[in-house]
């Protein structure tokens, strides 16, 4: 609850990027204090462009006791979110050359990731247990983008970012306790102190609000 | 491709944080990947989700991990090459439903056969294709559940309007269904759906058991 609550108090992109220090241990040299904002898409390009090991390493220890706090915020076990952790770094080292700063956030390509890695732990683990054969064919490969599609996606990333800036804090706010972090309504209004018809209606005018900028700049 | 109807936006979210199971997972998907907008205001929700992975509080991972991880990039460095696509059956439809495997078409009622997309049984919705011959009358139905439709080709109206390919349909239980396919052409239709419908008239006594798959 106490982690939660300073997670509100936290401004959502300002100093987003400094780890902050806390109570919670990490792993050596993930943070080094307020210094000088790390550069994660191009430490992530380095990886692509020579396997850059010391480049990954700092990737690991920022990124992976991330993971698995979103994953178990998120409602996972200590276990499936340490699995999930992994198996996203293995993926961030094999990926690395597909990841293009110019379209996403270092983080929030790190985010995809792992939200498709916990999917498919979910399904995997329903088909084990219903004992059948493999119900999708083997992971084919993302199908390649057409040149219109990648130029869409870099003019589409300006837009994004500036739409995202424009929602209040509150309203992100809700949008993260609510989707990201899978928090029931009833729980989001005791965090936030507000009443829960509050809660609902912040969730739909955010989402609005989101939608109409993004139409706005089309 | 005009698409004028969208999922919900609440729905989206759904899907950008992965929390969808998977019927609904792949419809909203397959709008997605065809629909520009709703691309876009998926990728701001996980632009969201990145500065919440940047926020949260680290757990410690296990103390080996990362030598782990190494020793299992150094053993397969490129990953498993991944198997080109199967399935001859699947050809023609968008490329996020190639890799599952669809059973094979089932004929309903006169006009109105069906294929069964297998899933991983983690949910409790189906998805299957819909196909409906040009001109004819849809299933006069109700929802227990919650049902998405997503137009892959030809057309349907009812009172929502005409919803086209790429069109994104949202019943729910309040809603009463009476749609009619466009006379340009069949009309297949993915659709995830919860709940049974309750088939309404004649015909829907008749064939109502294809619902259950």
């Amino acid at each position: 609850m106490i982690a939660a609550i300073r997670a509100i108090d936290v401004p959502i992109r300002a100093e987003a990027r400094v780890p902050r220090r806390g109570e919670a241990r990490l792993s050596i040299g993930a943070s080094k204090g307020p210094k000088a904002k790390v550069d994660w898409a191009d430490l992530i390009g380095r990886v692509a462009s020579h396997g850059d090991r010391a480049a990954f390493k700092r990737l690991f220890e920022h990124f992976a006791p991330r993971i698995k706090g979103l994953m178990q915020k998120a409602g996972c076990s200590s276990d499936e979110a340490e699995e999930i952790a992994q198996n996203a770094m293995i993926a961030v080292w094999r990926k690395a050359s597909l990841f293009d700063p110019a379209t996403a956030g270092a983080a929030a390509w790190i985010f995809t990731i792992a939200r498709n890695l916990r999917i498919d732990l979910f399904r995997r683990r329903a088909r084990a247990n219903r004992l059948h054969t493999d119900s999708e064919l083997p992971d084919a490969p993302d199908p390649a983008e057409s040149a219109d599609a990648i130029i869409s996606r870099v003019q589409d990333a300006a837009r994004i970012e500036s739409a995202i800036e424009q929602l209040s804090t509150e309203q992100s706010m809700v949008v993260r306790l609510s989707f990201i972090e899978e928090r029931a309504h009833p729980e989001i209004a005791s965090l936030l102190g507000i009443p829960l018809g509050t809660v609902k209606s912040r969730i739909r005018l955010a989402m609005n609000r989101l939608r109409d900028i993004l139409d706005e700049e089309a | 491709m005009t698409i004028s109807h969208h999922p919900p936006e609440d729905l989206l979210a759904d899907f950008a944080a992965g929390k969808l199971e998977e019927a609904y997972q792949l419809v909203v998907g397959v709008h997605v990947a065809g629909c520009t907008r709703c691309a876009r205001f998926v990728r701001a929700i996980e632009q969201l989700a990145g500065a919440a992975l940047e926020d949260v509080e680290p757990v410690p991972i296990a103390p080996d991990a990362f030598d782990r991880v190494m020793s299992r990039i150094d053993s397969s460095p490129e990953g498993e090459a991944a198997p080109p696509l199967t399935s001859d059956a699947n050809h023609g439809l968008p490329p996020a439903l190639r890799k599952y495997r669809i059973g094979k078409r089932r004929r309903i009622a006169p006009g109105l056969s069906m294929r069964p997309i297998e899933l991983s049984g983690s949910g409790k919705a189906r998805a299957f294709l819909l196909r409906s011959a040009p001109g004819s009358r849809m299933l006069e139905h109700t929802h227990t559940g919650t049902e998405l439709t997503l137009v892959l080709e030809g057309s349907f109206s009812h009172e929502g309007g005409r919803f086209g390919p790429g069109d994104f349909d949202y019943g729910d239980d309040e809603i009463e269904h009476r749609p009619i396919v466009g006379d340009e052409g069949p009309c297949v239709c993915l659709v995830a759906m919860t709940g049974d419908l309750r088939m309404n008239g004649f015909l829907g006594r008749l064939i109502g058991p294809f619902v259950r798959l």
